[in-house]
């Protein structure tokens, strides 16, 4: 007889792809046989993990189509199950995952596809306040304000890729148009934001990108600038930094006290 | 909370409920869905001034021998905290294992040592949350050879040992009657009735195993007629509850689910009025 | 401050009296990620849990399924080895 904590080892054991001949000896079969009643367990798993990994990785889905995504998931959730039970928080692993998975490896930006899923499940989690507003700033000195380091808020995420990535994630879209999308339209980078209600993304120019690449470095604002001026000498600095504290992007100061 | 009949909140219903505030006896999540901060968060609070809510678990396995997962049992505390629901609740299963979380609602043997581990664990999360909470019976797609209690005596043992309550799954005493093949009105015989808190209902599926029907606790349907006349034997025994009607595979229209909710009322002699919600 | 210290410090000092910038920015943003995504986990058992194969023969089943989906509008995303 099984103690408990055997039990349990060996019913994981099977929940992985190990037969355990004493945990089938431990369950009662009929004309339904103990292993036929065990494996309904083990496809449960395989199959609700997958379930939510689409959920999280809907993008994914509607880019390879649901029986190869989940395939996929289930190969994943094969060697990366969920080490807690929240399911929102599982599968921060699957874009290395996605990268290295030889089936799908005609389809080379899918990987980052994958990460900008996961950047919105993040964002959509990540707390809504404490949030860098425009009157933080506005009693700053000039000196203050070019030494001034803002972070990216809980949430906020740039993601980068070779691809265009947001033309990948419209077409993808229930109901896109028809219109395809070329690879040569090249890369694109995009910051991922939580919003009152929603998670969402918007697109970074080159310069932009470099912008905010240094803030959330922990540059200054003014070494912000010059990292995007370095990239394109007619930045218009204004108005991107009018737009990402529209978009509440930033983190409130940090006061020292 | 008064007796009536309520739904499971599901997230694709949440924009629709906040908007309308449709009649319902209480509203019950799923505990996990709800632990990481997001805007769906922040809705279920500001309904949680209309209506009463159940947090059902999922996740805290109580019946793992390891014991429970204190850092999970921090996070349902703080958010049982923030919404005050009426109900709490959990399921006689375990999920957990080395470390890994299987997703899945895991059977117990039956026996005096996994007993002893669900009363500590149980003992445990109501030291943790203050309170009582409720333990739901499973759907089992198998059962142990060692076990020496039935699943009603295990719970009726579990409720004497550690004070929690039960809360009554209609569905889940058919699925595991015909899948064990046991007779649901002998199940239902040897509980103790003055402990159960809230029924469940919801809908299965029939598949195949081995070539023999299976039934799958796939809440993708409406409430068998098998169920409801269970559940009708149930009512009778043992008087009205909470009523919960979940669905969670193939999630319907919103007036499908309330209106499986309303029958449900009606079967416990409770009709919902547009002021049963919480005040 | 020279020239160009002042000329950043006049462009951010500008941003925060930029009011227009502001509808044009939440303009240019797709809804993404609402909260009917929001629950991943449920207490049912999947409907197909008494079908399927086995995971060594899932991961066979891989190679020989073919991604179909939104991938068939992204051109040079080389379907088929070339």
């Amino acid at each position: 007889m099984l103690g408990l904590r055997d039990l349990q080892a060996a019913f994981a054991a099977h929940l992985e792809g190990e037969d355990r001949p004493s945990l089938a000896d431990a369950v009662m079969g009929d004309t339904i046989s103990a292993a036929a009643r065990l494996r309904i367990h083990r496809h449960h798993v395989a199959e609700s993990l997958a379930t939510a990994l689409a959920a999280t990785y809907s993008t994914v889905q509607a880019i390879v189509g649901e029986d190869f995504f989940r395939g996929m998931a289930k190969a994943f959730a094969a060697t990366d199950l969920p080490r807690q039970p929240v399911l929102a928080e599982y599968g921060g692993a699957f874009p290395a995952f996605v990268a290295r998975y030889g089936p799908a490896a005609s389809l080379p930006y899918l990987a980052d596809m994958a990460r900008l899923d996961w950047a919105l499940n993040l964002a959509f989690h990540a707390p809504w306040r404490d949030r860098l507003s425009v009157s933080d700033l506005a009693d700053l000195p000039s000196e203050g304000l070019l030494a001034s380091r803002v972070s990216l808020a809980a949430g906020s995420t740039l993601v980068r890729s070779a691809y265009p990535i947001d033309r990948i994630w419209e077409a993808s879209r229930p109901g896109a148009a028809a219109g395809r999308v070329s690879l040569d339209e090249g890369p694109a980078s995009v910051i991922v934001l939580r919003r009152s209600g929603d998670a969402a993304f918007a697109r970074l120019c080159p310069a932009e990108t470099a912008f905010v690449e240094a803030l959330a470095d922990g540059k200054t604002l003014e070494e912000g600038a010059h990292a995007a001026f370095a990239v394109e000498p007619a930045f218009d600095l204004s108005t991107t930094f009018a737009r990402l504290l529209a978009l509440q992007a930033f983190a409130a100061l940090q006061h020292e006290s | 909370m008064n007796a009536g009949a309520g739904i499971g909140l599901r997230s694709p219903h949440l924009a629709e409920i906040a908007r309308d505030r449709p009649a319902t006896g209480f509203l019950e999540i799923h505990a996990e869905n709800y632990l990481a901060t997001s805007p769906a968060l922040e809705t279920v609070e500001l309904l949680r001034r209309d209506y009463e809510f159940s947090v059902h678990a999922v996740g805290l396995s109580l019946g793992s021998v390891d014991g429970l997962d204190e850092a999970h049992l921090d996070r349902v505390a703080a958010l049982i905290d923030r919404l005050q629901p009426t109900l709490v609740s959990d399921h006689l299963s375990w999920s957990v294992a080395g470390g890994r979380y299987f997703n899945d609602l895991l059977p117990l043997p039956y026996t005096e040592e996994a007993l002893q581990a669900v009363v500590r664990n149980v003992d445990r999360l109501q030291e943790r949350l203050r309170r009582r909470v409720l333990v739901e019976n499973p759907s089992c797609y198998l059962a142990f050879a060692h076990s020496t209690l039935s699943e009603p005596e295990f719970l009726a043992e579990l409720v004497g040992r550690s004070g929690c309550g039960l809360l009554l799954d209609a569905n889940n005493i058919s699925v595991t009657a015909h899948n064990l093949r046991l007779d649901p009105e002998a199940w239902l015989g040897n509980l103790p009735a003055s402990a159960i808190g809230e029924y469940h209902l919801a809908g299965h599926t029939v598949n195949e195993a081995d070539g023999e029907p299976i039934l799958i606790d796939d809440h993708g349907s409406r409430v068998a007629d098998g169920v409801w006349s269970l559940f009708d034997e149930i009512v009778r025994r043992h008087g009205p509850r909470p009523t919960l009607v979940e669905w969670d595979t193939d999630l319907p229209a919103l007036d499908v689910l309330l209106d499986e909710a309303r029958r449900a009322g009606r079967a416990l002699g409770v009709e919902v009025e547009a002021d049963a919600r919480a005040a | 401050m020279n020239t160009t210290r002042v000329a950043i410090a006049s462009a951010l000092a500008a941003a925060l009296v930029l009011p227009a910038a502001t509808s044009q920015a939440q303009g240019n943003m797709e809804k993404c990620y609402g909260i009917a995504k929001a629950g991943k986990n449920d207490c049912q058992t999947a409907k197909s849990s008494c079908a399927g194969t086995s995971k060594k023969d899932a991961q066979a089943d891989a190679w020989v399924s073919v991604p179909k989906g939104a991938c068939e509008k992204i051109v040079n995303g080389k379907l088929t080895p070339s």
